[in-house]
């Protein structure tokens, strides 16, 4: 391990490619999972409110979107990104094709949904 | 994506030249003072930009069930007799009635799923930390929870189907129904894909050559199963949860 | 996709111990059909892409040719109704899926890594896997003209004509399953090229150093990676529909056909920009080749194709405009599409400005190159002229769509692909092709296209619906659609000449008893010709260091005192004597081709019958577990290689 982290380090001097080296504790993981856990809980328990219309869905899709980012930044590593010259490589490629996929797919609602028409 | 560092490495490794400080790392393809262009591994790239291909897949399979749900809907309300004739006899009422799909849904066992998909991010996560740190005991136990978590929720969604099947929802009755059996079927398809994998790792830890140096394929397995879990997130909520 | 979904990281070597190998061995062989089937060379299997390209170029050429006999005269029977609906849709299906995209591939896996000084692209199996599974995909295409019929619902195939109801016959699954297949081997294959752009470049070559052709590589796997998924969406719903009793495209269960378009098209735009971007970057590196000057504005020729690239994702809707998908939507992707002309254009401006005061050198390769500019540009504005929708309502379904598509494709993008054959033969083959040949070639190739597509603008005006069996004597379409066919003639056998050209080349070469060619024939500005021709099997015997964008160039030619740019050396003098000695090269592989081989027969079990699913799927999974514990490479090498892990296994 130390032996990798040394040795792209010394590779490239500038850059932290290694997320090993910052990886979190195991106590982290789990407070993370915790989050995760009482995120899930209160969205079940939103959609038994009998709420209805924006108040129903926008926190809902809320709290799916901060699940999202918890997962893909600390479980996946995002957040530990190797930062290179302007951008780090790995959460833009997949940014930008998740930006894509909502823009695209979005427009074809707009495109379905009558009022629009 | 079955290329792992063997190849990766007869590529990149032919130049021996003189700062060839460390050993040659078969686990990471940039080593031995011949480093890729953004010091970046292969890898690692090619598994974030195959994650990118699969939002676009996923994102189009999310809105076919949307938009069905929604035409779906539209045409139940509009009273369209012949959907309302594809819908199971004694079940077409409480559709109308409440104008939506939703009744049909068991909301506390789904999010038990949900919750034990979840779980397993955590377990994954706990195996990718104990293999960086050679610590075999918790690779396996930690692979092994990651592998039973992910069947459980396999199991689930097959029981989740025969209720559903049961109830009348066939693949072919309704537009809704193929829908939604295709969107949760392709995400179930990509668990039992990661179960395969983490079953092949698993048999390796347990012969003993599951070690720090082979950290980075633990690490992409990872990847992929955070992002199936991501994908159930995501399902849950808007299949699941909105109306 | 189950297949790709599996980053098996099995470790190499597992089994390297247990000798002898067994079915786990990596091939041996040096010569003979067995290593081009095992090959894992991205020089080889680019070449085996151009072959397979030019065999299903054949494949769709006569049905084009079938497709012009038949309207070459009014009321003809020469083709049935139903005949000619399989007739157009396979000879779309099979130019665009099998033929144009292909030949991009096999520039982009010839030389992008040449270009960037690379030992290979980053995963060599998995690029012979992407190529054989597009193969086998394309043939299990084609299988369907002899299993009851091909598709025939145009290559859109739009809902609900591609439902059960309306192509009882097995074609449209024929044409899901074997693009599924193929679109496998275009996704695995953008992966693994982006990444050897991104991460395998020579030092010093940053992105801005890079070649153009290597930059629309880049933005063309991009798309590919992108656009694929949507369409194997798509074929997904299709197959459920068709195979399975689903209801996604089933009116009668409340659905909206209209899903398919949207879905098609937005894989469908970026798709047409995937199959032009490759032909701009070649021409972007013959032009200033042949007028002796850099090209002008490289960044913008980048930026452009990456505008390009990234704007081809908000056009699709102008495919479907009488489609009734509402003012607001045909407002918002007509101002979308004409944008797209905008950088398009400047990559235009560009080459003219790279020619302008250049020391033009007109041969084939260049003569090539300025027809793509000029017929693309006739393409480019027919496009524009159908961007407006109201327009675009008069025209669409019309022979002036197929005229305009045409353009694009076959005076664009194929006519740059044919320049970049005769620009590149030499690296690639060690031999030149006739300089006679090809500007014949040419000619008869620039006359019998234009007389083939540009008929076919005044046709689509005077309102020939395109996909029609045939047309009355009465309609007045007689004259020109004879024309047309006479042009076809022409531009079928022009194009085979470039066949005949290496043939006969190849045999005066030898004849002659020449030696290959020198490293540089042509003084060209890139690092793929600072190495031997046919280029050596090890690519480099050294990685390259690059200082500055087309660094072979500068290398050549310096500045002297005076400002006056000399030529210091010729390329022969720098080039790389290509000696491979020390040189360590991927081992070749059996798995590739195996496991390319297990999916078409899963594709048959879908279409005939599951129980054939099974023996597939059980060669699929084994095909994966072989490729995954299959040893690095021959026993020693492996050992040198493996020392970390041998290590660790004592210690435990």
């Amino acid at each position: 391990m130390a032996e990798q982290t040394a040795d792209v380090a010394a590779a490239h001097g500038h850059a932290h490619d290694d997320d090993h080296g910052h990886h979190p504790t195991e106590r982290h993981y789990w407070i993370i999972f915790a989050i995760l856990a009482v995120l899930t809980a209160v969205e079940v328990a939103w959609s038994y409110l009998g709420l209805e219309g924006v108040s129903l869905w926008l926190p809902l899709l809320v709290m799916m979107v901060a699940k999202f980012i918890l997962v893909a930044g600390e479980f996946m590593h995002l957040r530990f990104d190797t930062k290179i010259i302007n951008g780090r490589v790995f959460t833009w490629a997949f940014a930008a094709s998740l930006l894509l996929a909502v823009a695209v797919y979005f427009i074809v609602f707009a495109a379905f949904d009558t009022v629009f028409a | 994506m079955t290329d792992i560092a063997d190849s990766a490495t007869d590529v990149v490794d032919d130049v021996a030249s003189a700062d060839d400080h460390a050993p040659a790392d078969h686990g990471h393809d940039d080593h031995g003072g011949h480093h890729t262009s953004l010091g970046l591994s292969n890898m690692k790239l090619a598994m974030w930009l195959f994650l990118g291909s699969e939002c676009l897949l996923f994102g189009a399979l999310i809105s076919t069930f949307l938009l069905s749900k929604a035409r779906f809907i539209t045409e139940l309300v509009a009273g369209n007799p012949r959907v309302i004739e594809s819908i199971p006899a004694g079940l077409a009422e409480e559709f109308i009635e409440a104008g939506t799909v939703e009744p049909i849904y068991d909301i506390p066992f789904t999010s038990g799923s949900s919750f034990i998909l979840l779980m397993s991010s955590l377990t994954m996560v706990l195996a990718h930390k104990a293999v960086s740190e050679d610590d075999d005991l918790q690779t396996k136990i930690w692979l092994g929870a990651t592998a039973l978590l992910g069947s459980t929720f396999m199991a689930g969604q097959v029981y989740e189907f025969t209720v559903f099947y049961r109830e009348g929802i066939e693949y072919g009755t309704s537009l809704y129904g193929s829908a939604f059996y295709t969107l949760t079927g392709f995400h179930g398809a990509h668990v039992t894909g990661g179960i395969l994998m983490l079953l092949s790792l698993l048999v390796l830890a347990f012969r003993g050559k599951l070690k720090s140096n082979r950290a980075e394929t633990v690490e992409l397995v990872g990847l992929y199963w955070h992002f199936v879990d991501i994908v159930w997130v995501l399902i849950f909520t808007i299949v699941y949860l909105i109306p | 996709m189950a297949m790709m979904e599996e980053p098996l990281a099995l470790p190499s070597g597992t089994v390297a111990r247990s000798r002898p190998l067994g079915a786990f061995s990596r091939p041996r062989e040096t010569s003979g059909l067995v290593t081009w089937l095992t090959t894992v060379d991205h020089k080889k299997i680019g070449i085996m892409y151009g072959a397979a390209a030019l065999f299903f170029l054949i494949i769709g050429g006569i049905a084009a040719l079938m497709i012009r006999v038949q309207l070459a005269v009014p009321d003809s029977e020469f083709l049935s109704a139903e005949f000619y609906n399989q007739v157009f849709t396979m000879h779309g299906t099979v130019m665009v899926f099998l033929v144009v995209m292909p030949i991009g591939a096999a520039f982009a896996n010839y030389l992008m890594p040449l270009q960037v000084g690379a030992r290979d692209v980053a995963f060599p199996r998995i690029n012979a896997f992407s190529f054989w599974v597009f193969f086998f995909g394309g043939l299990m295409l084609n299988t369907s003209w002899f299993l009851g019929g091909g598709a025939d619902g145009g290559w859109f195939n739009y809902a609900p004509n591609n439902g059960i109801a309306f192509s009882p016959s097995n074609g449209i699954d024929f044409w899901n399953i074997g693009l599924f297949i193929a679109g496998i081997g275009s996704l695995t294959g953008s992966v693994n090229l982006i990444t050897t752009v991104l991460n395998m470049r020579a030092p010093g070559m940053s992105l801005m150093k890079t070649p153009v052709f290597t930059w629309m590589t880049l933005v063309t796997q991009f798309l590919l990676l992108l656009a694929i998924p949507v369409l194997t969406v798509a074929q997904i719903l299709l197959a459920s529909d068709r195979l399975f009793g689903a209801n996604f495209f089933n009116v009668e269960q409340g659905a909206d056909p209209l899903l398919w378009q949207h879905l098609f098209w937005i894989f469908g735009h970026p798709e047409v920009y995937l199959m032009i971007l490759p032909a701009f970057g070649i021409v972007s590196e013959i032009i200033p080749t042949f007028s002796r000057k850099p090209i002008f504005g490289y960044p913008f020729m980048v930026f452009s194709g990456i505008a390009i690239g990234f704007m081809g994702w908000g056009v699709w809707a102008h495919h479907m405009f009488v489609s009734g998908i509402g003012p607001l939507s045909v407002a918002a992707f007509t101002v979308a599409t004409m944008f797209i002309a905008v950088p398009t254009g400047v990559k235009i401006l560009n080459w003219l400005a790279t020619m302008w005061g250049g020391k033009i050198i007109l041969n084939t390769a260049m003569l090539f190159s300025i027809a793509l500019v000029i017929q693309f540009t006739v393409g480019g504005l027919s496009g524009v002229s159908h961007a407006m929708a109201a327009h675009d309502t008069q025209q669409t379904d019309t022979y002036y769509i197929v005229a305009h598509f045409h353009y694009v494709l076959f005076g664009g993008a194929f006519f740059g692909f044919i320049g970049g054959m005769y620009f590149w033969w030499p690296k690639a083959f060690g031999y030149m092709l006739s300089e006679r040949i090809g500007k014949l070639q040419f000619w008869l190739m620039v006359i019998g296209f234009n007389l083939t597509f540009g008929p076919m603008h005044i046709l689509g005006l005077q309102g020939m619906p395109r996909r029609m069996q045939t047309y009355s004597d009465a309609h007045g379409f007689n004259f020109w659609n004879m024309a047309a066919t006479i042009g076809s003639f022409i531009l079928g056998f022009s194009t085979l000449m470039i066949l005949l050209n290496a043939f006969v080349s190849y045999r005066k070469w030898v004849a002659a008893d020449r030696p290959n060619v020198g490293a540089d024939p042509w003084d060209a500005r890139t690092l793929e010709w600072s190495i031997q021709s046919p280029a050596p099997d090890h690519n480099f015997d050294h990685d390259p260091v690059v200082t500055s964008l087309d660094d072979f160039w500068h290398r050549k030619y310096q500045k002297d005192e005076n400002g006056v740019l000399r030529r210091v050396a010729t390329g022969d003098e720098l080039a790389q004597p290509g000696n491979g000695e020390g040189v360590h090269l991927p081992a070749p592989s059996y798995w590739p081709i195996v496991l390319a081989g297990s999916i078409p027969i899963i594709g048959y079990g879908v279409i005939y019958s599951l129980w054939l699913v099974i023996p597939g799927a059980v060669l699929m999974m084994a095909s994966i577990y072989g490729w995954a514990l299959e040893p690095a490479d021959d026993l020693d090498i492996d050992d040198h290689h493996d020392d970390h892990a041998k290590e660790l296994e004592t210690v435990s």
